[in-house]
């Protein structure tokens, strides 16, 4: 199966017309389950920016990194899968749309680069955090933390654009 | 009755601008969605830990101490940009009524926190003092956690319904 007839598939899928709210009764589907993608990144990416500026050093110095990671982790990753739910369920509204759209392209590039920033600083720098854990981040965490911040907002820019060019 | 007003706003030079050049609304949007995710956060994490469901590592104070400038500088950014829209679309705004929800609520909760963020700075021992927070803090970290959602749902709902009214 290409590419192409799958996603032609993905999109005449019963629930994907209820998204594009073809019948009766799903009008506001798109728009509550966007609302829920809204409510969902906001979490995800605000609770990853809470460890990010404490590892550049802009916020909260002095305060254990690994208690906030421990605190912050279980929020990011329950908000993240829930922004996956809805996201999955919005892209199959327009399946051949979005995946040939440059945004959404973009978007997915730049969410792959924050997975491999995290897991680079998760089995690099992460693993001695005993010894930095209260005081100044060493150099490479600290590039992490920005790098993890550029690539989240890039993620945010070309989500909205896609809302403009599709 | 603000009819008017949004029509008048719509002819003038700064509106005519920002309309013309395409990637203003887009970019306006992308940053006010970036500050939501630091706001919103923010709020929750607060609201989590005077709960006891979250972020019990740190006391209250400190929490606050820590994420209520991020919230404020957060909210101004918002406001900004929050305006930049404004005046791009002034339609598109003042016709619908999420728009003057979300306007009351966001004045309803900004009161609220400051009163709140008040109280724990003048009282910081008692707060951080181990026992059960007194039942004004659950409701003040439920109502605002609602008001906050709310916002976010009526900002989305702007852009559903405002055809309706225009």
């Amino acid at each position: 199966m290409s590419v192409g007839s799958l996603l032609n598939a993905i999109q005449d899928l019963p629930l994907s017309a209820a998204m594009r709210g073809e019948s009766a009764g799903t009008e506001w589907l798109f728009p509550i389950v966007e609302t829920v993608h809204v409510l969902m990144l906001a979490i995800v990416f605000g609770s990853i920016a809470m460890v990010d500026l404490r590892l550049v050093g802009l916020t909260a110095r002095g305060s254990s990194i690994s208690r906030l990671t421990d605190e912050t982790l279980p929020w990011t990753w329950t908000a993240w899968v829930l922004s996956a739910i809805s996201g999955t369920l919005l892209f199959m509204s327009k399946a051949v749309t979005y995946f040939g759209n440059f945004e959404f392209r973009m978007k997915f590039i730049f969410m792959g680069l924050a997975a491999l920033n995290m897991l680079i600083f998760h089995f690099g720098a992460y693993r001695r955090v005993s010894q930095w854990d209260t005081g100044v981040a060493p150099t490479s965490a600290r590039v992490a933390g920005a790098l993890s911040i550029a690539f989240w907002v890039a993620v945010i820019f070309f989500g909205r654009w896609i809302g403009f060019t599709t | 009755m603000f009819r008017p007003f949004a029509d008048w706003l719509a002819t003038t030079r700064l509106s005519e601008l920002f309309q013309n050049q395409l990637w203003v609304v887009p970019t306006s949007q992308s940053i006010h969605i970036t500050s939501v995710c630091l706001v919103f956060t923010s709020a929750i994490m607060i609201n989590l830990r005077l709960l006891g469901i979250g972020a019990q590592g740190r006391s209250i104070s400190q929490l606050c101490t820590t994420l209520v400038p991020w919230m404020w500088g957060g909210l101004c950014v918002l406001l900004l940009t929050g305006a930049v829209q404004t005046i791009a679309e002034p339609v598109r705004q003042f016709v619908t009524p999420a728009f003057w929800a979300k306007m009351v609520m966001i004045l309803l909760v900004a009161i609220m926190t400051a009163a709140f963020v008040r109280k724990v700075r003048t009282n910081a021992a008692r707060w951080d003092a181990a026992g059960t927070r007194p039942a004004s803090a659950r409701a003040f970290a439920v109502s605002s956690s609602l008001l906050w959602i709310l916002i976010i749902v009526c900002g989305r709902l702007i852009g559903y319904t405002w055809v309706l009214y225009a």
